[in-house]
């Protein structure tokens, strides 16, 4: 059977127009032929009679049974974690619902990359803007680093060069620059862009060409005592943004460098609050490809707080350095797992001697390694759901489109929960 | 489930009841003035010297959709400072100014409030407001969607689109996004702030080619043809700007006589005499309201303190960013919508501007006649947050308290204003009015707000105590649907409140531009834009109640 308007969840963009066809239980993308996407798709698929079963310590085990295990590894914890988080919006509420009753903390597999964004909004607030708006108003386009457009496959096509805008040749053809620092591999799929103007800046790094652009913008032209070829691409760039009727910056936390990421994301808050005071000027972060907006989102409006949210006494707290989950199974500081990850089979937990239950992708890669591996059905294939986009503002419905046996993710999590 | 409340003086303006000593029978989930026959009573509480009101309702607060998330992450600080380690039924949160879901529902059904209304639901965010609010236990839910910055309808009214086209896109639209209701924010100003334009009037022709008086007089009378209960919902362009009163009065025009409802009103009624070309035009507005029977408003009074506000209009909060306390500030174009800015604010009665503020909500509430036309709002968070009315009902309900706040205020504030020279104190029946029978009037919900044979059985009762705000902070009982839920002021037990939504009739043939609409420009597939009610039900966690439209 063939389905229409079909989201793909499998990045931020939430791309809704696909077409996916369904034969028992294997699934196949039709209309879209970016390999991230065809093969997102195909990692859903199974034959008939493939139907895997929960294991407890690597062997078979009904759901009841891998349910009770769970519980009793939870029960015996003192310091539990609840992570992965890559789920729909109903997963992540039964899983921070989870969090709270066993007084234990949740964050999310990239917590790290929530927190560049969550903290940059904390301490300065943002200007941003959501993908129609770039779509149809933005007449000029500045990205940060060719891995967005690897990462994000379909952006350049639907979102940056649009068969119709509701603007004007202006929107519709918009002057799309792209900056990267020089000595980064050629990226061969730009070149078939040809609506970008690819700057390859002598730099030591993306970070330190938008710290560049800020000193353009915020500092008098006579103030640089050499105007290099990187300064003047700048300089430029400038100028154009000047002229233009609504630029949008793009970026995605994660293409900067770990260390400062959060330092570049203050910068390009500051380059665009300083531009906004003459002209019309926004920023669109990607992110969110594995399910990061739905999980901080639901975070958010419950505990009142972003990811990472500890509760450990009773009421949830938020603190990036203290419960940091990656850090956290680093130093030993939980003593059980429970990670949540529904879309990918390639999603394993980290490496931790811990207790670890695993809940999700039926595929899991993991399975036999962990101590409760419980499988799920996918959202937006096996189950209805919902999921955040990229910009934090669109929700898009996930669809049923296959008949399995699988339990929803949700539904396991609530079991374990009623079960402590 | 027969109980019985016995001796309760009971205030019930919308049968005219103003503190008669009645007893009341809820039987299941409603409300019923006599002993049901052959059936036993299970409960029965002599209330004997207490108040007994319709739960409250508020028509206006900030409760659910992305700019309230934004807010919570900006506010770390008082999310942390006010923890709610509630244990066993209950979930945690925390949070005073913008609390989290639960938390806002356990705190709102502690006030003997029953029912509330989010104000600015973005279609595409629709969805996420939805689910927010099914998250806020306790409570009834509805929201009001907003139009008059989307660019589908100002370029079917700059296209000179027919009166019928629009209107059913507007049904189409409320159907889409489960509301029960449309509100305008700063009326094509937000679209404007896309084009860089920082201030629109009234009658002036925006970037769309339309002026703002022309998108109030179509969506008002849009929301009038199709029989939708409540009134274009208002917030009128200009928003804190010194000498807005003039366009606040040009809004009121606009509606050309249909009903029309003007929110937080006192951030719209700023003169400019004076030295520091501020002033009250209170006196002005509520005049105006007293001679138009068309209009309704609420307030959006102003408490000091620490808040932050969170509106649609991003021109207006770009304007006012330089006020920000704490310095930051969040401004976002939405999905050829609208917008949202969120900045922090902190009103200060040490301030001449905040303090004249404060003064002019009170001189609004004061000089308008009809308790039916003026509610009771702080605009969550915006003027203050909701767990402030108790206090804001004592400034109404006690003159010499008002006036002992009045005189700790910034002095020339206290020296221009009015207030200390008004007398009107509002009657318990009058707050009964303004917080329950008036919204719900005005909202349509017929089985709300009032205490009559058949009503929804949603109760609050106070003792009567000699503080007024200690009363209406504490109120001993509450039910919600027949059910006790709030015991001496705390939660006892956890309810799911309905999502309250209008589906007016419409012809379906403007599904047709719409789907071309969609497919042209949009980014979400036409088909997965519309929430459905089995999706609000199954996905969403929100059962709806249709409410009725008289086509007219
Ligand atoms: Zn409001």
């Amino acid at each position: 059977m063939q389905f229409n308007d079909v989201t793909c969840p499998h990045c931020g963009l939430l791309c809704d127009d696909l077409t996916v066809e369904v034969n028992d239980l294997s699934v196949q993308l039709k209309n879209n032929n970016h390999p991230l996407c065809k093969q997102a798709f195909e990692d859903a698929s199974f034959n008939s009679g493939q139907i895997p079963s929960p294991l407890v310590n690597g062997s078979p085990a009904t759901l009841q049974q891998a349910l009770d295990a769970a519980a009793q590894l939870l029960k015996n914890s003192k310091q539990p974690l609840i992570s992965g988080m890559i789920g729909d919006i109903q997963t992540c509420r039964d899983a921070v619902a989870l969090t709270e009753k066993v007084g234990g903390v949740v964050d999310h597999a990239n917590g790290s990359g929530i927190r560049i964004n969550t903290s940059v909004m904390q301490r300065m607030g943002e200007v941003r803007t959501t993908l129609a708006e770039v779509r149809n108003r933005a007449d000029c386009v500045v990205i940060f680093g060719a891995g967005v457009l690897e990462n994000f496959p379909r952006l350049y096509e639907r979102i940056l060069t649009p068969a119709q805008s509701l603007g004007n040749d202006a929107t519709k053809n918009k002057k799309i620059f792209l900056l990267d620092r020089l000595d980064k591999n050629e990226i061969p799929s730009i070149k078939n862009k040809g609506a970008i103007t690819y700057f390859q800046l002598e730099a030591p790094s993306l970070d330190s060409i938008a710290h560049k652009l800020l000193e353009v913008i915020n500092k008098p032209i006579e103030i640089f005592d050499e105007i290099d070829d990187t300064l003047q691409i700048l300089i430029d760039l400038h100028q154009t943004i000047l002229n233009s009727q609504y630029t949008t910056f793009i970026w995605a936390a994660g293409e900067f460098k770990s260390d400062i990421a959060e330092h570049t994301v203050q910068t390009m808050t500051q380059m665009i609050k300083q531009l906004m005071e003459k002209v019309r000027c926004v920023g669109l972060p990607l992110g969110g490809s594995r399910a990061e907006v739905t999980a901080n989102q639901v975070a958010t409006w419950q505990t009142g707080v972003s990811l990472p949210v500890a509760f450990m006494s009773g009421a949830p707290i938020h603190n990036p350095i203290l419960f940091d989950g990656m850090k956290m199974l680093q130093n030993k500081e939980a003593d059980t797992l429970v990670w949540i990850t529904t879309y990918n089979s390639n999603d394993n937990p980290p490496e931790t001697d811990i207790p670890t239950i695993v809940i999700g992708h039926p595929k899991m890669k993991c399975a036999n390694d962990v101590d409760v591996f419980i499988p799920t059905g996918i959202p937006g294939i096996d189950h209805r759901g919902l999921a955040c986009r990229t910009d934090n503002v669109a929700t898009l419905p996930l669809k049923s489109i296959r008949t399995s046996q699988l339990a929803s993710a949700n539904d396991v999590i609530s079991q374990l929960s009623q079960l402590l | 489930m027969v109980i019985k409340l016995s001796g309760g003086k009971l205030y019930d303006p919308a049968h005219k009841i103003d503190g008669q000593v009645t007893d009341l029978y809820i039987v299941d989930d409603k409300i019923s003035k006599t002993a049901p026959a052959n059936k036993k009573i299970d409960h029965s509480y002599a209330i004997d010297d207490c108040i007994v009101m319709a739960g409250a309702i508020d028509m206006h607060t900030h409760i659910g959709g992305g700019k309230v998330n934004i807010a919570r992450t900006m506010m770390l600080e008082d999310q942390h400072a006010h923890p709610d380690a509630r244990s066993g039924k209950f979930r945690s949160g925390n949070g005073h100014i913008v609390p989290s879901t639960f938390s806002t529902g356990y705190r709102y059904a502690e006030m003997g409030y029953t029912a509330c209304f989010e104000p600015a639901v973005l279609p595409v965010n629709a969805r996420q407001a939805h689910m927010e609010m099914a998250d806020t236990p306790m409570i009834d839910k509805g929201g009001y969607v907003l139009l008059g910055n989307d660019d589908f309808l100002l370029r079917m009214i700059q296209q000179g689109a027919s009166q019928t086209a629009v209107n059913d896109y507007v049904a189409w639209l409320l159907d889409a996004t489960q509301c029960i209701g449309v509100k305008v924010v700063n009326p094509g100003g937000i679209h404007a702030f896309k084009y860089n334009q920082r201030r629109l009037d009234v009658d002036e022709i925006s970037p769309s080619g339309v002026t703002p008086r022309k998108i109030l007089t179509v969506l008002s009378k849009a929301v009038h043809d199709l029989g939708i209960p409540h009134p274009l919902h208002v917030h009128a362009s200009n928003l804190g700007i010194p000498g807005n009163f003039e366009s606040t009065l040009s809004t009121m025009t606009a509606a050309e006589g249909l009903p029309i409802h003007l929110t937080h009103i006192q951030f719209h009624s700023y003169g400019t005499e004076g030295d520091h070309k501020f002033s009250s035009a209170a006196c002005q507005i509520a005049e105006a309201i007293n001679n138009q029977p068309n209009i309704t408003a609420d307030v959006g009074q102003i408490m000091f303190g620490q808040t932050i506000t969170a509106s649609g209009d991003t021109m207006m909060q770009y304007f006012g960013h330089e006020h920000a306390n704490p310095k930051k500030w969040t401004i976002m174009d939405i999905e050829c919508e609208a917008g949202c800015g969120v900045i922090p604010f902190k009103y200060r009665d040490k301030s001449f501007v905040n303090a004249l503020q404060w003064a002019i909500g009170l001189e609004i509430f004061i000089q308008v006649n009809d308790p039916w036309r003026v509610l009771l709002t702080t605009d969550h968070p915006n003027g203050a947050p909701f767990t402030s009315y108790p206090h804001l009902i004592k400034l109404l309900m006690n003159r010499s308290f008002r006036n002992d706040v009045l005189s700790a205020i910034h002095p020339e504030a206290q020296q221009i204003s009015n207030l200390a020279s008004m007398e009107r104190e509002y009657s318990l029946y009058e707050i009964a009015i303004m917080t329950r029978a008036a919204p719900a009037k005005i909202l349509g919900l017929t089985d709300h707000g009032h205490l009559g044979d058949g009503a929804k059985a949603n109760i609050t009762i106070y003792r009567k105590q000699d503080d007024i705000e200690q009363m209406f902070t504490k109120p001993i009982m509450v039910f919600k649907n027949g059910e006790l839920v709030v015991e001496n002021g705390k939660v006892t037990k956890t309810v799911q409140g309905i999502t309250h939504v209008v589906k007016p009739e419409f012809d379906r043939s403007i599904e047709k531009p719409l789907k071309k609409y969609f497919d042209d420009y949009q980014t979400i597939a036409f088909n997965n834009f519309r929430i459905s009610s089995d999706e609000m039900a199954e996905c969403i966690g929100g059962e709806i109640q249709i409410h009725p439209c008289k086509l007219n």
